[in-house]
C-alpha cells in the first residue's frame, strides 16, 4: 500500500509541475487529479517516535551512538546530539528530507565499509521505510512516555454500556482491562467465591489468613456487603501497617546488621516501627517521601521524622579493620542515589555512576549533581554509625522535656535548638577517625584515635568562631595522662590541657572551657605520660570531639538543675537509631565527578541539580535535600506516582503493569496497560492525595481484581502468563507470608506488634561471622511465635528458610522478588523446626475438634483454606490417614508410645504436616 | 545485531512469575508418572532458560565444547602468603629487617602498614620440584610431589585490599554486595548433570564463613534456584533434609504421595502449570532427602581414602570437605566452592602468624589438597574438573607494623599489587608457570592478571564466552566480569 502511495504521490508531483504547460491534458487528468487530490487529504498515519523510531534506534545504533560511545560524534540520545554536526561537519539527520540524510544514505548504501551498522546485518527494508518516513515527516523527537509529567486519562468509553460490560465492571480499571482483552479476544472471568477472595483480600491487605474473629464477626450479610465490610476492617486493621512495611522493607534494605565482614548489629528497628506506624496511619505518600530522605531537614522536625531518615541509613557500615572509611562513606552514599532512583522513580541510574547512561537520557554529570544532595550527611562509616537518634524513655524524656521548658526562657532560639539537637544526637560534632598526621598515634582498627606515649595527631578546619567548650567522648587507660590542645601546629600556642585518667576501659565523656579563639583552626593534640612505660602500648583513645559555647543562663534561676539534667542525658546510654544529619556550613564537603564512577580519580566539581528531563524543583523550595525531597514528591515528578502505583499493582497482581518496577527507562518492559498506568497514577495524586489505603480499596474493587483464578485453554495459549489479566491473579505466598499462615491456622501467632528483632527457630551453625562473637539465641516465650516481618536479620546470614522462599538478603534494594519452586522450597515445609511444629498444634487442633475423623479433617482445611474441603480431596488425606503408621512418639507435644489413646493424635501429626504442604495452602488462589 | 530484543525475550522469560518450570520426566522415586506426564501439555512453552530436558538446573550446552565440567575452587580466606608457599625471593632474605625504601610505598594503600615497615625476608625454605622445576616451600611438602600437574599464575593483582570486598570481586566480579557469584553463572549457563543433588555446592571449614558472609556464593540477581548450597558435615548436611522425629521415610513416601494426589486435583481445578512443577519439585525432594545424606557421609569410604585425604568422619575438617568435593563432583555437582577460613597471618598472634598459623593452616590443608587432585586424577576425573586453589589477595613483603609499631609476631599486610593461585586439571598447560614478579613479590613485571582474568578464563574452559554469558538486569545485560577480563591463552594447553 505504502508504495502503491509514493507511486501515486510522484505522479501527482509531476503533474503539478507540468500541468500549466500541458493545458490540454489537464483536461484529460481532472478526474484523476481530484482523486489525488482526495486521497492526499485522507489522513496519513505519523510515525509515532517512541513506538516506532526509538526501538530501531536501540536494536541497531545506540550501543555504538549512543551515551557510552558516540561513533563519528554521532549519538540517538539526545535530540540536540542527533540533528547536530557530527565528526564529518554536518548533521547526519536533516528533518524534512530524508534523501539527504546520512543517516538514511549510510543505512542504504552498498559499501560494506560505509553501511551501517557496521559489519552487522542491515536494517529491514520496514524499518529503514520508518525511519524515511519519519525524517520526512520532520523527523519529530519526543520524549520516552515515563519523563512525560502524567495527565488525566479517562476510561475507554466505547463498550461502557455493553451488557456484558455492565455485568462485570465494577469500576473504571476494568474498563481499561476489559478493552484490552476484546482486542485478545480472551473474555474475563468471573468473581472468585466470597469465601476465596476473603483469603485473597487478607492475604493481600494484612499479608495474614482472613483473622477467625473478623470473618465470624461479619455475619450473615449478602457477599457485597461481606467484601466491602472485610475490605473495610482489613484496611484498618493494625497488621495493615506490618504487611505493607514488609514490602518497603525490601526495598530499604532493611536489615539488623551492618554488613560486609564483620556483619555485627545494628539497632534500627525503630525505623521498621516507623513504617508500619506510617502505613496504619496511612501517610500520604508524598509526606512518606519527604520524611524519609529529609525529615531531619523540616521546620523543626519531631522524633519521627527524625527517625523516618533511618531509611537511607540502612546502607552498610564497613567495620573490617584496615578499611578506608572515606571509600566505604562514599559506597553508601552511591547507594543512596541508586536506591532513590531505582525505589522511588523506577529508574536504573546505577548505570550513570560510571559513564553517561547508555540507553536512556541521563549524562554522567547529571549522577554526581544528584548525588551532591547526599553527599553531607554526618555519617562517615563509623563504627557506632553515627550520626544517631538518641531515644529518652521515662524519667530521660521528662528531664528533656524540662529542659526544653528552660531552655524556652533563658535560651535564645538558636542555642535552645543546638542544644537539643546535641542531646538528641551528640551532632555536629567531629568524628575521630578524621584524624590525620600521626606521630605515635594511629586509628584502633582504623576506627578510633589513639595515642602512644609522646605522640600527636592532627584534627583539620575545627570551626571555632564563637566556642569555648569542648566535649569528648574518650577512654582513657591508665591514669596520670596529659593531653595537650595545639593551634595551627604540634608545638603551636596550647590552647588547653587536660589530664586524662584511666577511665576503667569504658567510654566516658568530659566537658572542658578554653579561651576563645575565632575562626576555622586545625588542632593538634599531644599526648604524654610517664606511667606509660611500654613504648607500644597505648594510654588514650578518642571517639568524638563536640565544640560549643558555655552553657547558657548563667546567673538564671534553675540553672544548675537544668545543667544537671544535660549532662545526665548526654551521657545517658541510650538505646540509638542511625539518621541523616546534614553536615553544618563548616563541615560541608564538595561533590566532585568521579572518572569512571571512581572515588579515587575526583573530576570537576558540581554543584546539586536535577536531570534536564526531569521536572524542575519546585517553586520556593532551597536546592538541598529537601528539596530534592519536595521534588520527588511532586506531582510533576513523571516516575513517583507511576512507580509507586506499579509497585502496589504488582503485590496485588503478581506483575506490575510496567513488569520491570525497577526500569522504566526505554529498557525496561513497556507497560501492558499504559493508559491505566496513567489513569492510577494521577487518581493516586489527585482523587486519593497519595493515599495507599484509597489506591488500594479502588484496586481491590475492582471486578478484574476479584476474578477467579481458574484459568481456560486459550486463556492459556493467548496470554499464558496473565499479564492481560483474563483471570485473577494466582501467585505464590511470600516467605513471610507462608511462616504467618502457619503460625495463626496452627494457632501460635502471636500477634504482639513492633520493638527489636526476635530469633525463633534456626537450625545450628548458621551464623559464622569472623570477628564476631553474636550467635543466634532463640527468643524465649511466645516471641518465636511473632510475624516474620520481626525476624532479627542478618544480611549475610540472613534467615535461611526465608531466604529459601525468595525473601532477599537484603544487600541492597531489591524491587522485585523473583518467585521460584524449588526442592529445597518443599523440605522448609516438610521439615523446618518451624512447620514442624506449627503443623503438630495444627493437627492438636483438628485432634481436639468435635465429630468423626473427616469433620476433623474437613474442619482443619477450612481453618487454613477458610473453604470447604472437595470430597475427593478428603478422601485422599482420610486414605492416608489409614496407611500411615502412627509414630512411635512426638516429642514435641508430648505424645507417648505409653498412652494408646493418642494413636489418633499421632496419625493426625502426620496429617497436619501434609496438609500444611498443599500447593493450595502456599498459593494465593 | 540483535542483542536488544533478545534481551527482551529472555527477561520477560526470566522475569515472570512462572519462570521457574522443572517437568522432568521419568525420574523413578515415586511412581506418580501418570501426574507428571501433564507438564508436558502443561507448561505451556516459555522454557527459554531450560535445556531440552526442562528446568532451570537442566544440563544446557555452553557456547562452545568446554575442556571441563566441573569447577571445585578451593578458596583460602584470609589469604595465604605467596611469599612464604611459591614465591622463591632470595633478594628479600637479604633485606630482611630493613626499612622499606620510600619507593615502595609512594601512592600505595595499606590496610594496617603505616609510615615505614621492614622488610621481612621469606620464613620458609624453598626448593625446585618435579621436571616443571616450579619452587614450593617446605610449607607445602605433599603439594610438591605433583608439581608436574599445576599450572601458577604468578602475578595475580587486585585492586582490593579488605577481606570481604576483595573476595567479593574474587567470586562476583564486584567489591560490593548484591551480585551472582561465580557458581551461579556456571549453573545459570549449563544447569546440572544430577537433578538429585544441588547442582552448585558450598562447604567451609576453618571455623567461620568466609569474611563475604554467604554473599560469595549468593545468586545476586540471578534466581535463587542458582544460589550455592551449603552442605554441612554437622547437623543436616543439606538445611531441612531430614524428616521430623515423628515422620519416618514411609510415612513421608505415604504423606509426599498424598501431597501430590491433592496437587493434581487442585491442578484439575485451576490449571496452573505451577502446581505441575511444584508436584515435581516435591518428588525430587523426596529423592534428594535419600541421595544427600548418602553423598554426604564419608564414614563408609575405605580406609585408604581417608589416610590419603586425612580426613576424619568425626571432626569438622577441610580434609573431609576435600574428600567430598571428588565425590560431588563423582555425582555430577557443578560447582563445588570451598572456603577455608583462618589464613590472615598479620603477626598479631601466633595463630594469625607467618612462622605458626601459615605452617599449621598448610597442615590442615596441604595432604587433602594434593589427594584430591591425585584422586580425581586416578578417577579420571581431573580432565574433566578445573581444581582452582588461591586467596582474595596476596601478603605484602614487609613486616606488618600496625599502628606505626612492630607486630609481635611474624606477619605480613594484605597486599593487592600481586600473589599467586595455581590450576590444576583439563584444558591447562600442566606444570606450567605464568607471570613473574619482581625480585621481592611486590609488583608483577609480567604475565599480571585480574580476577576478572581469571574468571574469564574458568567460564572458557568451561565452553563459555565470558563477555556472552549475560543476564538483563536494570536495563543492561549483567555480566560476571562486568566491563572486564581477558582469557589468559598463555596457560591453555
Amino acid at each position: 500500500m505504502d508504495r502503491f502511495r509514493d507511486f501515486l504521490n510522484n505522479l501527482y508531483f509531476s503533474i503539478m509541475k507540468k500541468l500549466f504547460s500541458y493545458k490540454t491534458l489537464f483536461f484529460i487528468l481532472l478526474p484523476a487529479f481530484v482523486s489525488l487530490v482526495v486521497w492526499n487529504i485522507l489522513p496519513r498515519e505519523e510515525i509515532d517516535y517512541n513506538a516506532q523510531v526509538k526501538p530501531i534506534f536501540n536494536k541497531h545504533c545506540i550501543s555504538c551512538h549512543g551515551g557510552v560511545k558516540k561513533s563519528g560524534g554521532f549519538s540517538l540520545l539526545f535530540e540536540a546530539e542527533a540533528k547536530g554536526n557530527t565528526d564529518s561537519g554536518s548533521p547526519a539527520i536533516i528533518p524534512g528530507r530524508p534523501g539527504q540524510s546520512e543517516l538514511i544514505r549510510r543505512l542504504t548504501t552498498d559499501d560494506p565499509e560505509e553501511r551501517m551498522p557496521y559489519e552487522k546485518p542491515a536494517l529491514s527494508r520496514d524499518e529503514i521505510k520508518i525511519l524515511k518516513r519519519w525524517i520526512g515527516q520532520g523527523a519529530k523527537w519526543d520524549t520516552h512516555w515515563s519523563y512525560v509529567p502524567v495527565k488525566k486519562v479517562e476510561a475507554p468509553d466505547g463498550f461502557r454500556e455493553e451488557e456484558k460490560v455492565r455485568q462485570w465492571a465494577q469500576n473504571d480499571i476494568d474498563l481499561f482491562i476489559y478493552e484490552k482483552l476484546e482486542q485478545l479476544k480472551l473474555s474475563p472471568n468471573p468473581e472468585a467465591g466470597t469465601d476465596r477472595l476473603a483469603r485473597r483480600l487478607s492475604f493481600d491487605l494484612i499479608g495474614l489468613p482472613v483473622p477467625d474473629s473478623i470473618y465470624a464477626g461479619l455475619g450473615e450479610s449478602s457477599p457485597e456487603t461481606l467484601k466491602n465490610e472485610l475490605t473495610e476492617v482489613l484496611l484498618n486493621s493494625p497488621h495493615f501497617g506490618e504487611k505493607w512495611a514488609g514490602i518497603w522493607m525490601d526495598l530499604a534494605r532493611y536489615s539488623d546488621t551492618k554488613g560486609y565482614e564483620r556483619d555485627d548489629s545494628r539497632t534500627i528497628w525503630k525505623y521498621r516501627d516507623w513504617l508500619i506506624k506510617a502505613f496504619n496511619d496511612d501517610k500520604p505518600y508524598d509526606r512518606f517521601l519527604i520524611e524519609q530522605i529529609a525529615g531531619d531537614l523540616l521546620t523543626d522536625p519531631t522524633d519521627d521524622q527524625r527517625i523516618a531518615t533511618a531509611f537511607h541509613r540502612n546502607t552498610m557500615t564497613n567495620d573490617e579493620g584496615g578499611t578506608d572509611n572515606e571509600e566505604f562513606r562514599v559506597a553508601a552514599v552511591v547507594d543512596r542515589v541508586n536506591t532513590t532512583w531505582e525505589v522511588i522513580m523506577g529508574t536504573t541510574f546505577a548505570c550513570v555512576q560510571c559513564h553517561g547512561h547508555p540507553y536512556d537520557p541521563f549524562t554522567h554529570e547529571d549522577y554526581y549533581k544528584f548525588l551532591a544532595y547526599f553527599n553531607n550527611s554526618r555519617d562517615e562509616d563509623t563504627f557506632d554509625d553515627y550520626p544517631v537518634f538518641r531515644h529518652f524513655e521515662k524519667d530521660d524524656s521528662i528531664k528533656l522535656a524540662e529542659l526544653t521548658v528552660w531552655l524556652k526562657e533563658h535560651a535564645d532560639r538558636s542555642k535552645r535548638d543546638e542544644i537539643v539537637k546535641f542531646v538528641k544526637t551528640w551532632q555536629p560534632s567531629y568524628n575521630s577517625l578524621k584524624s590525620d598526621q600521626f606521630v605515635n598515634s594511629e586509628l584502633a582498627d582504623t576506627k578510633w584515635l589513639v595515642f602512644r606515649n609522646h605522640g600527636s595527631s592532627r584534627l583539620r578546619g575545627v570551626d571555632l568562631n564563637g566556642k569555648n567548650t569542648m566535649i569528648y567522648r574518650y577512654r582513657g587507660f591508665l591514669p596520670g595522662g596529659i593531653w595537650g590542645i595545639h593551634l595551627d601546629s604540634a608545638d603551636g600556642p596550647l590552647l588547653k590541657e587536660v589530664k586524662v585518667e584511666d577511665t576503667g576501659r569504658r567510654w566516658t565523656y568530659n566537658e572542658i572551657a578554653f579561651d576563645e579563639v575565632s575562626g576555622r583552626r586545625d588542632l593538634y593534640f599531644t599526648y604524654s605520660n610517664p606511667n606509660l612505660k611500654n613504648p607500644l602500648s597505648n594510654g588514650l583513645m578518642f571517639d568524638w570531639f563536640y565544640f560549643t559555647a558555655s552553657f547558657p543562663g548563667k546567673g538564671k534561676p534553675g540553672r544548675q538543675k537544668a545543667k544537671n539534667d544535660y549532662w545526665h542525658l548526654v551521657t545517658r546510654h541510650a538505646l540509638q537509631t542511625p539518621v541523616m544529619i546534614e553536615n553544618p556550613p563548616s563541615m560541608s564537603r564538595t561533590t566532585h565527578i568521579f572518572d569512571r564512577g571512581n572515588w579515587m580519580t575526583p573530576g570537576k566539581q558540581v554543584v546539586p541539580g536535577m536531570p534536564a528531563i526531569m521536572n524542575a524543583l519546585p517553586d520556593g523550595v532551597e536546592n538541598n535535600r529537601l528539596g530534592m525531597a519536595k521534588w520527588l514528591a511532586s506531582t510533576q515528578n513523571p516516575l513517583t506516582a507511576r512507580t509507586y502505583v506499579n509497585r502496589i499493582w504488582e503485590q496485588l497482581f503478581g506483575s506490575g503493569i510496567v513488569e520491570t518496577l525497577e526500569d522504566f527507562g526505554s529498557q525496561g518492559i513497556p507497560p501492558t496497560h499504559r493508559k491505566l498506568l496513567d489513569h492510577l497514577a494521577w487518581k493516586f495524586m489527585r482523587d486519593f492525595n497519595w493515599s495507599t489505603k484509597r489506591l488500594l480499596k479502588y484496586i481491590v474493587s475492582s471486578a478484574t481484581y476479584q476474578q477467579s483464578s481458574h484459568s481456560r485453554p486459550e486463556q492459556l495459549s493467548v496470554d499464558p502468563q496473565n499479564k492481560f489479566l483474563s483471570r485473577g491473579p494466582r501467585i505464590r505466598l511470600t516467605a513471610e507470608q507462608i511462616r504467618d499462615q502457619a503460625l495463626v491456622v496452627s494457632g501460635l501467632f502471636n500477634p504482639e506488634m513492633y520493638g527489636p528483632g526476635v530469633m525463633p527457630y534456626q537450625p545450628e551453625g548458621i551464623w559464622n561471622s569472623p570477628y564476631n562473637s553474636r550467635t543466634w539465641t532463640r527468643s524465649t516465650g511466645d516471641d518465636i511465635y511473632r510475624r516474620a516481618l520481626y525476624t532479627y536479620w542478618k544480611r549475610t546470614s540472613p534467615y535461611p528458610s526465608m531466604l529459601i522462599f525468595d525473601a532477599m538478603a537484603r544487600e541492597v534494594c531489591a524491587s522485585r522478588r523473583i518467585s521460584t519452586n524449588t526442592p529445597l522450597q518443599a523440605l522448609v515445609t516438610l521439615n523446618d523446626s518451624v512447620y514442624v511444629e506449627a503443623s503438630l498444634h495444627f493437627a492438636k487442633r483438628m485432634a481436639a475438634y468435635n465429630g468423626t475423623i473427616e469433620d476433623q479433617i474437613a474442619y482443619g482445611y477450612e481453618l487454613m483454606m477458610n473453604e470447604k474441603i472437595s470430597s475427593e480431596k478428603l478422601e485422599i488425606l482420610m486414605d492416608l490417614y489409614n496407611k500411615v503408621a502412627p509414630p512411635a512418639r512426638v516429642k514435641r507435644v508430648g505424645y507417648s508410645r505409653e498412652s494408646p489413646e493418642d494413636q489418633h493424635a499421632r496419625r493426625m501429626a502426620v496429617l497436619g504436616n501434609t496438609m500444611f504442604n498443599l500447593d493450595e495452602f502456599l498459593m494465593k488462589n | 545485531m540483535e542483542r536488544r530484543e533478545i534481551n527482551m525475550e529472555k527477561l520477560e522469560a526470566q522475569t515472570r512469575r512462572h519462570f521457574i518450570k522443572n517437568c522432568t520426566l521419568g525420574l523413578g522415586g515415586l511412581a506418580l508418572s501418570s501426574l507428571i506426564s501433564a507438564c508436558d501439555r502443561g507448561a505451556s512453552g516459555n522454557l527459554r532458560l531450560s535445556g531440552p530436558g526442562g528446568g532451570p538446573m537442566a544440563p544446557k550446552p555452553p557456547h562452545f565444547p568446554g575442556k571441563v565440567k566441573h569447577v571445585i575452587y578451593i578458596h583460602l580466606a584470609g589469604a595465604p602468603s605467596q611469599l612464604e608457599l611459591f614465591e622463591y625471593k632470595p633478594d628479600l632474605v637479604k633485606l630482611n629487617g630493613k626499612a622499606c625504601p620510600q619507593s615502595l610505598l609512594q601512592g600505595k594503600r595499606f590496610a594496617f602498614i603505616r609510615g615505614v615497615p621492614k622488610m621481612l625476608g621469606p620464613q620458609a625454605e624453598f626448593k625446585q620440584h618435579g621436571e616443571s622445576g616450579a619452587w614450593i616451600s617446605n610449607y607445602l611438602p605433599h603439594l610438591s610431589t605433583i608439581a608436574d600437574e599445576l599450572t601458577f599464575l604468578k602475578a595475580v593483582h587486585t585492586d582490593q585490599f579488605n577481606h570481604a570486598p576483595a573476595q567479593l570481586l574474587m567470586h562476583t566480579g564486584t567489591p560490593r554486595l548484591g551480585r551472582p557469584s561465580m557458581g551461579s553463572w556456571v549453573t545459570y549457563g549449563l544447569g546440572s548433570e544430577n537433578s538429585n543433588l544441588p547442582g552448585y555446592v558450598v562447604l567451609t571449614s576453618g571455623g567461620n564463613n568466609p569474611d563475604a558472609g554467604k554473599s560469595v556464593w549468593g545468586s545476586g540477581f540471578l534466581p535463587s534456584v542458582y544460589q550455592g548450597i551449603q552442605c554441612r558435615s554437622d547437623g543436616d548436611p543439606v538445611l531441612f533434609i531430614n524428616n521430623p522425629d515423628h515422620i519416618d521415610r514411609e510415612n513421608r513416601e505415604a504423606s509426599v504421595r498424598a501431597i501430590n494426589e491433592i496437587n493434581k486435583h487442585t491442578y484439575d481445578e485451576f490449571n496452573d502449570p505451577e502446581i505441575l512443577t511444584r508436584i515435581s519439585q516435591y518428588e525430587l525432594a523426596f529423592r534428594m532427602q535419600a541421595t544427600v545424606p548418602e553423598v554426604m557421609n564419608i564414614a563408609d569410604e575405605p580406609r585408604f581414602v581417608h589416610d590419603m585425604y586425612g580426613s576424619d568422619p568425626d571432626r569438622s575438617i577441610f580434609a573431609n570437605n576435600a574428600l567430598l568435593a571428588r565425590k560431588l563432583v563423582e555425582k555430577g555437582v557443578r560447582y563445588v566452592q570451598l572456603f577455608d577460613w583462618g589464613w590472615d597471618t598479620h603477626g598479631t598472634s601466633e595463630q594469625g602468624s607467618i612462622d605458626v598459623g601459615l605452617v599449621n593452616k598448610c597442615r590442615q590443608t596441604d595432604k587433602a589438597v594434593t589427594a584430591l587432585v591425585l584422586d580425581l586424577k586416578q578417577r579420571g576425573l581431573l580432565d574433566e574438573t578445573l581444581v582452582v586453589w588461591g586467596g582474595e589477595f596476596g601478603r605484602t613483603p614487609m613486616q606488618e607494623n600496625r599502628e606505626g609499631k612492630t607486630n609481635r609476631f611474624k606477619g605480613r599486610d594484605h597486599h593487592a599489587d600481586a600473589f599467586t593461585m595455581w590450576m590444576a586439571g583439563g584444558g591447562l598447560k600442566k606444570g606450567f608457570s605464568f607471570g613473574e614478579t619482581d625480585e621481592i613479590g611486590y609488583s608483577g613485571i609480567s604475565g599480571q592478571v585480574t580476577p576478572y582474568d581469571i574468571q574469564a578464563t574458568i567460564l572458557h574452559l568451561l565452553g563459555f564466552d565470558h563477555e556472552q554469558l549475560t543476564y538483563p538486569f536494570q536495563g543492561r545485560p549483567f555480566r560476571l566480569t562486568d566491563v572486564h577480563g581477558t582469557v589468559i591463552k598463555d596457560i591453555l594447553a
